[in-house]
């Protein structure tokens, strides 16, 4: 029997009277990939938010690797081994795409102030080995190419890969992807899980994503989470969460309104 | 320590601060009304309130060369001077709004704040510019009106100068026709509308872009209205008295809760009543080891202590951070 | 090669014209013109740096020795390019707006002024000023204390949003300020508005004797440039270094979205204290060599007035550009201390030659007209101009094209 990896036990997060995550539990094994989905406004961001420290729960724990996330800072929670993508792409838009993979091994980074000023060999290769994994990464995703390009000028697809790229620069165990396919085609989306595959058995990657793509989540989850008005509804694998009433009608009620 | 001194300057003290204050809160407004709808601090607003006193002080020295100022009545006069103080300080505040604002919507936070810096620096020297130019000075004080500086003896110690008196009513006056303004009229709402949520604003069918120009007209009137009781009550001005009372009328509406209007009038008299005490005070409780000239750094002390700790002010609510 | 021939005409040209006309602004102008011309052309890079060393320490002395305005002028270039070096680490690099820089610099400089003149004696009774040599020990004093200042000021105030961390620092630049102009009492620190004078100067490293024929007060602003000229190349140094490193990269990635920054790994408080801390000490370095250079210094030169100044500079030349920054202080120094200067000067010579221009007698210009006072509108339209038409500045920041090593299929 595997440990898991994450583990978040009765999270709750309120913005004033709202009720945004209400008591969620779930945890993640290693080498998954679990999805969450649920209609526009369940909760799914909130909760990566909780999880990379950008909000602080109003209660519950989070876990990983035995070690609670609560109370740390987000680059502190980078640093243990957990990095996201977000759903709005944000990347550093006028730094080159390496630039931006670069930013993202910023933690793994171990010069002094004073290596950087004195320049020696400590530092050059320091920095030749941080590039070059950089540049491994960008291979990765695709973009080697385009390393040398400015991140607002990449197109919408590729910048979201180079999230994804920027993410891995942290060496994370646990990535969080929030919506990698939104506003790809077809093939571009079947393109990114088939990288998703190949991250877990590559990288000893662990993946928990939020999508909304049905067609992605079914064929690539090993689990999925199924959030509606911040309330975990369902839980289970793929098949079996397609066949639960509740979903049924979360996703059926939202498509009567659109 | 001399208490009996203490107690007997008390009157005074608070005097000049209520007069200081609605000089701030005055000024506040403007700062205030345009962070409510655009979030953006407008540095020029105190080069708006500076050029409100020089109309002022032009228009009285025309009058005086004319002969004209002790013919005609001084609360027409200064109606006068308050209605072109205020009509020239708003437009003033419109065009530098569609100038060196406008063309920068949507840029990061900080490239409208450093044009806005721009400008400000920029109208100190145009004003110096100009006035070297008309009256080779630019140092100027305001003619002296008779009725206004008659003083109205309340006790012994105390006495109150006709026109402190004037500035305070303006003030009042004002501060309650921009109320009724912004809260009884259609263009208020609209106002507040913008201010609320640009975006579903004008799919409601307001014109954000009017509503904006008109939030600087509204403002910059304020502040040029400040200018001329401030040119009324202090005298002496030049193109560079702006800065510091531009800074502390920021100061007092941050006290307040920025985008805040009762929020702002509030922080300006807190802020002038603390300086007015503090002025007078410091010297007299450190045994003159800190003079009045700490009254500054003791307004920036609010400031700094005000945004450290508690940035949404007394009045006003948490600040959304545009994400 | 032409590139190269070019600058070296340009140089060569511009040396005679100013031994030819030793009071010619336009002449010294197109010196500076030719540095830049310099810097921008295709060369050697060997061929470069050796033409710069010879224009900078070899040219630019020689045209001091023969008008020795110029050469103050580019001591104060040079002060106010690390100045401004200083703060594109802070706006530039880090994207945070401190509209009160000016107040590391006065650190530094009153830290030299009080131990570097009988002020201290008020203070601590008996001993000083210290020793001239003394004055390199106070560069690292200026440098360590202004960075402490900045850490402590930066400690409460970075947590804010943009605009209110730029209100705060001016707040904190003006209680500086109110500071040198108060602290005459209870303790006679700062000698309050009158100064403080007169402050000791570095030792010369060679004695007088060795220049026969050359003036005392030459040999001092000669030695002063090469000073100056020494800490700004450090400075370009160290912000480089900085700036190519994971640290550099950290402070654009908060400029660019502090919360992505964040959730990579950056330190958010951490890496701006140190941002700060870094532009701060720039600062201090500066401050006390300004201290020393000027022998009397007091509140008005650290006003408001001189922050916004600085940020001119870095935002003329460009935000996050080093030679950006050296070239907007280059060009708004110029601009105050020649143009503006020279500009006024001949309106004078028209006014008292009584000059008639298209009907107007300018003998009737008002006098309080002085053109040279003007410095606020010169920063103004600097501000308001690029930030409407060129937000990255005249040199903007280049990124860096970097071939990737063995690159794959």
């Amino acid at each position: 029997m595997t440990l898991p990896l994450f583990q978040a036990k009765g999270v709750t997060k309120m913005f004033g009277g709202l009720v945004a995550v209400n008591q969620i539990d779930f945890l993640v094994e290693p080498s998954r990939i679990v999805s969450i989905i649920g209609p526009n406004g369940a909760g799914k961001t909130t909760l990566f938010n909780v999880f990379t420290g950008l909000y602080a729960p109003d209660s519950g724990s989070v876990t990983f690797k035995g070690r609670s996330l609560v109370g740390l800072r987000p680059d502190e929670i980078t640093a243990a081994g957990v990095c996201r993508t977000f759903q709005n792409i944000r990347l550093f838009s006028n730094m080159t795409a390496i630039e931006n993979v670069l930013v993202g091994m910023h933690t793994r980074v171990t010069l002094a102030a004073w290596d950087v000023l004195a320049r020696g060999s400590r530092f050059r290769l320091a920095e030749e080995s941080l590039w070059r994994r950089a540049g491994e990464l960008l291979t990765v995703v695709g973009l080697r190419t385009k390393a040398n390009e400015v991140a607002r000028h990449l197109p919408y697809g590729d910048q979201r890969r180079l999230e994804i790229a920027r993410a891995l620069g942290a060496a994370p165990s646990l990535l969080l992807l929030d919506e990698p396919t939104a506003g790809m085609t077809r093939g571009e989306a079947g393109a990114l899980m088939a990288l998703l595959r190949r991250l877990i058995a590559e990288f000893d990657i662990t993946v928990l994503l939020i999508e909304h793509n049905m067609r992605v989540v079914m064929e690539i989850s090993d689990g999925v989470i199924v959030l509606d008005h911040g309330e975990k509804i369902a839980e289970g694998p793929p098949a079996e969460v397609r066949q639960h009433p509740r979903v049924i009608e979360a996703y059926l009620g939202r498509r009567s309104h659109a | 320590m001399d208490f009996a001194l203490l107690l007997e300057i008390f009157p005074q003290v608070l005097l000049d601060g209520v007069i200081l204050g609605f000089m701030y809160a005055l000024i506040a407004l403007g700062y205030t009304m345009v962070y409510g709808v655009l979030e953006f601090i407008n540095f020029a607003h105190s080069e708006i309130f500076v050029v409100g006193a020089f109309v002022g002080v032009e228009i009285l020295l025309g009058l005086k060369n004319a002969g004209a100022l002790d013919q005609l009545p001084p609360f027409l006069v200064l109606l006068l001077i308050l209605v072109a103080g205020m009509a020239v300080s708003g437009l003033l505040a419109v065009v530098i709004e569609r100038v060196a604002y406008r063309p920068l919507r949507g840029a990061p936070r900080l490239i409208p704040l450093i044009s806005a810096i721009g400008v400000s620096f920029f109208l100190q020297d145009f004003v110096r510019l100009i006035e070297s130019v008309w009256r080779n000075a630019f140092n100027l004080v305001y003619p002296g009106m008779e009725g206004l500086n008659r003083r109205l003896e309340l006790t012994a110690t105390v006495d109150v100068p006709v026109k402190a008196l004037v500035v305070i009513t303006a003030s009042l006056l004002m501060l309650w026709a921009l109320h009724l303004l912004v809260n009884r009229t259609k263009l208020g709402t609209a106002i507040r509308a913008v201010a609320e949520d640009q975006a579903t604003a004008s799919l409601m069918g307001i014109n954000v872009n009017a509503m904006i120009s008109l939030t600087f007209l509204i403002g910059g009137a304020m502040g040029g209205a400040a200018g001329v009781l401030f040119g009324v009550q202090y005298g002496l001005i030049n193109p560079y008295t702006g800065f510091i009372p531009g800074l502390k009328a920021f100061t007092a509406a941050v006290l307040g809760g920025i985008g805040n209007i009762p929020g702002a009038m509030m922080g300006g008299l807190v802020l002038g009543l603390l300086e007015a005490f503090a002025a007078s005070y410091l010297s007299l409780l450190t045994g003159g080891a800190f003079g009045a000239e700490y009254k500054d750094i003791f307004a920036f002390s609010v400031l700094i202590l005000i945004l450290i700790f508690r940035p949404r002010g007394l009045l006003g609510e948490v600040v959304r951070e545009r994400a | 090669m032409s590139h190269a021939a070019g600058v070296l005409v340009l140089l060569a040209a511009s040396g005679y014209a100013v031994s030819i006309f030793p009071h010619s602004i336009l002449a010294f102008l197109l010196f500076q013109l030719s540095i830049l011309a310099l810097y921008l052309a295709r060369m050697r890079p060997w061929l470069k740096t050796t033409v710069a060393v010879l224009a900078l320490c070899v040219m630019m002395p020689a045209i001091g020795t023969i008008n020795g305005y110029y050469l103050e002028v580019a001591t104060q270039v040079g002060i106010f390019a690390a100045l401004a070096l200083g703060l594109n680490i802070v706006v530039g690099l880090a994207g945070l707006l401190d509209l009160g820089y000016v107040a590391f610099f006065a650190v530094g400089a009153y830290l030299w002024a009080i131990f570097g003149s009988p002020q201290a004696n008020r203070v601590f009774g008996g001993g000083f000023p210290l020793a001239p040599g003394w004055f390199f020990v106070f560069l690292l004093v200026g440098l360590t204390v202004a960075a402490v200042t900045g850490v402590l000021l930066g400690l409460p105030v970075l947590r804010l949003r943009g605009d209110y961390l730029a209100i705060v620092t001016l707040g904190f630049g003006e209680v500086i300020r109110v500071l040198a102009n108060n602290l005459d009492k209870p303790i006679n620190l700062t000698n309050g508005p009158k100064g403080i004078t007169p402050i000791e100067r570095p030792p010369l490293p060679f004695s007088p004797a060795l220049l026969p024929g050359v003036a005392p007060s030459l040999l001092y602003s000669l030695y002063f440039y090469f000073l100056v000229l020494l800490i700004v190349g450090i400075v370009v140094v160290v912000n480089r270094r900085l700036e190519n490193s994971h640290i550099g990269r950290a402070w654009e990635a908060i400029r660019e979205d502090e919360t992505a920054a964040q959730a990579m790994g950056v330190p958010l408080v951490r890496s701006k204290l140190l941002a700060f801390a870094c532009g701060a000490s720039f600062a201090g370095v500066i401050g006390v060599l300004f201290a020393a250079k000027q022998v009397f210094i007091n509140p008005e030169s650290f006003t408001f007035l001189e922050s916004i100044g600085v940020l001119a500079m870095v935002i003329l030349g460009g935000m996050g550009s080093i030679p950006g920054a050296v070239l907007g202080a280059t060009v708004v120094t110029v601009l105050n201390l020649q143009v503006l200067k020279g500009f006024s000067l001949w309106l004078n010579e028209l006014r008292n030659a009584g000059t008639v221009v298209l009907g107007y007698d300018l003998a009737n210009l008002p006098t309080q007209l002085e053109p040279a006072k003007y410095e606020r509108m010169v920063f103004g339209v600097i501000l308001v101009l690029m930030m409407i038409f060129r937000p990255a500045g005249i040199l903007p920041a280049r990124r860096r094209q970097r071939e990737l090593a063995e690159p794959q299929q």
